[in-house]
Formats: C-alpha cells, sequence, structure tokens
C-alpha cells in the first residue's frame, strides 16, 4: 500500500502536503495522525489499494441496490393497501434480504409460505427492471423463512441423532426448496449421516439416512 | 404416484421453477423438464369457458418464457397468475 507522511500546522495542512507526495485526491486515502501538538500535526495517509478501493464502491453499490429494492417492495406493499414497514435485513453479493414487518400479516405469508414466496417472484421481476437481472432479492415477511429455516435446522439434528441412534432412514415432511437447502446445508458436514431428497415437488421430502462407510 | 390435476399440478410445477430459482441443489431441474411439465398442464387444462382460457393463456405464456430463457421468477409470476385465476372463487 502506497503511503507517506504530512506534515503541517493544522491536520489538513499536513494531509494536504501528503496528497501531493502522493499525487492523490482525499476521495481515496485513508489518513492516520501520527502525532498532533499545538503548532504542528504529522499525519500518515495511505492510498487505498484497488481491491480496497473497489470494494467500498461494491459495498457503496450494494447498499443502493438494497435501498431501490426495498422502495420498490413498499411502494408494491402500499399498492396492494398492506399497512408495512419494509427494511433492509441484509445485503450481500448473492443477494439483498428485505424483512417486511406490520399486523395481521398472515396473508402475505399464504399456506406453507406459498404467497411469501409468489410475493418474492414478483419482488424479483420488479428488481431486475431497475438493477439487471443478477441481482436476487429474498423477501421474508415477519421473519417467516427465517423462523422456518431455523426451525428445519433444528428438525434435521434431532432427525440426525434419531438416524444415528436406530440406523433406520427418517423421511420428513414435503418442503419448499429453501427449506430443504436448509436440511442439506445443516447436514452436509456430519460425517454420519446424508441426506437426498425424493419425490416430485410441491411433495418433494428430504430423507436422512445412515452414511455408508466407501470401501 | 397418483396424478394430479388442475391447481395441484401448477402448484407441481412451481416448485420446481422455485426449486431452480431457490437453489435446493437436490434436483436436476432443466428447461426442457419444467417446459415438459407446463405442456402436461396445458393438456389437463381443458375447456372453452373464460377462466380456463385465462389459465391456457397463461400457460402458453409461462412455456414461450421458458423457451425464451427468462429468468425463473417470470416463469413463476405467470404460473402463480394461472393457479390465481384457477383457484379465485
Amino acid at each position: 500500500m502506497k503511503s507517506a507522511e504530512g506534515r503541517g500546522r493544522t491536520l489538513d495542512e499536513a494531509v494536504d502536503a501528503a496528497l501531493i507526495q502522493l499525487g492523490e485526491s482525499r476521495r481515496n486515502v485513508d489518513v492516520r495522525v501520527l502525532r498532533e501538538s499545538d503548532d504542528e500535526t504529522v499525519v500518515e495517509v495511505s492510498v487505498l489499494g484497488g481491491g480496497e478501493a473497489a470494494a467500498a464502491a461494491s459495498a457503496t453499490d450494494r447498499d443502493e441496490h438494497a435501498e431501490t429494492a426495498r422502495a420498490l417492495v413498499e411502494q408494491l406493499l402500499q399498492l396492494m393497501a398492506v399497512r408495512t414497514q419494509v427494511t433492509v435485513r441484509g445485503s450481500t453479493q448473492e443477494a439483498i434480504t428485505l424483512d417486511v414487518t406490520g399486523r395481521d400479516l398472515g396473508m402475505l405469508i399464504g399456506w406453507r409460505g406459498e404467497t411469501l414466496r409468489a410475493l418474492q417472484a414478483v419482488t424479483n421481476l420488479l428488481v431486475s427492471r431497475r438493477l439487471g437481472a443478477e441481482q436476487r432479492v429474498i423477501v421474508d415477511v415477519e421473519r417467516y423463512r427465517q423462523r422456518r429455516e431455523h426451525t428445519v435446522r433444528e428438525i434435521a439434528y434431532r432427525a440426525a441423532r434419531q438416524v444415528k441412534v436406530t440406523g433406520d432412514p427418517i423421511t420428513l415432511d414435503a418442503m419448499q426448496p429453501f427449506e430443504r437447502r436448509a436440511i442439506h446445508l445443516a447436514l452436509e458436514g456430519d460425517p454420519d449421516v446424508t441426506t437426498v431428497s425424493i419425490g416430485e415437488e410441491p411433495d418433494r421430502r428430504v430423507v436422512v439416512g445412515r452414511r455408508r462407510e466407501s470401501s | 404416484m397418483p396424478r394430479r390435476r388442475g391447481p395441484g399440478q401448477i402448484r407441481a410445477v412451481i416448485g420446481l421453477v422455485n426449486s431452480a430459482a431457490d437453489g435446493a441443489g437436490d434436483e436436476d431441474v432443466t428447461p426442457s423438464r419444467i417446459a415438459a411439465s407446463i405442456r402436461a398442464c396445458l393438456d389437463e387444462i381443458e375447456g372453452a369457458s373464460p377462466p380456463r382460457r385465462r389459465v391456457r393463456a397463461y400457460l402458453l405464456e409461462a412455456l414461450d418464457a421458458v423457451h425464451d430463457g427468462m429468468p425463473a421468477d417470470h416463469v413463476a409470476m405467470l404460473l402463480y397468475a394461472a393457479l390465481g385465476v384457477l383457484t379465485e372463487p
């Protein structure tokens, strides 16, 4: 990382002195004060590397994308005359997760989360027109999805314990794709059990069984 | 496995499409498999009543979307629309 020391009577003067040496603008640097007294300030100015600057820019882009997605969902729900609050839970390179909260939102979840999944499909369509098809948005209502993921993980661990004791495979209830994914991920690191899915959508189920030792 | 009809059959295709979109990772969901499932729905949805015609129109649009390589959510939305017509009171 390129850096330079700058001295001046004030902080600004010290930073400017270092920036002149580096030939950089204030936007791409990190400033650390080394010494500060009544008549002199000494700073170390470091240029943010390409990767760091790109990461910072990328994080800003993600925040903007998340806000765009949040505003779209809020508007959509307003048009549906549903009084809700929409907030951004998180924004990663993989997906933006939005939380929808409010009163009596059961109708937004629907049977086994069917309506929630439909809302997510519409949201992704709206967002893809603004931000491009590669930007994925996950919509959660009253943390239903998060709670379901937690529940199915608990179910998975319980089933795994039982399989280890009895040796018999256990077929779980029919689940949505995101729930099956949570189960596969929860048990993928367990050396004693294995998971496979059987059946056709929407009755597709995960079977937890004992992992056969490879000979 | 018993053969599904009507809403159940469309729900099955939606599940398949969502499986591709959500990345459950436990099923080989190809566009041709989705297209075949939509065609099977079209074979089941017969009749000239206005709701049936609307359902068929959505299903045909979904089939076109699969053939055009549209995103899974786009296909899912059209299928949800077909399901909505079929299940509306």
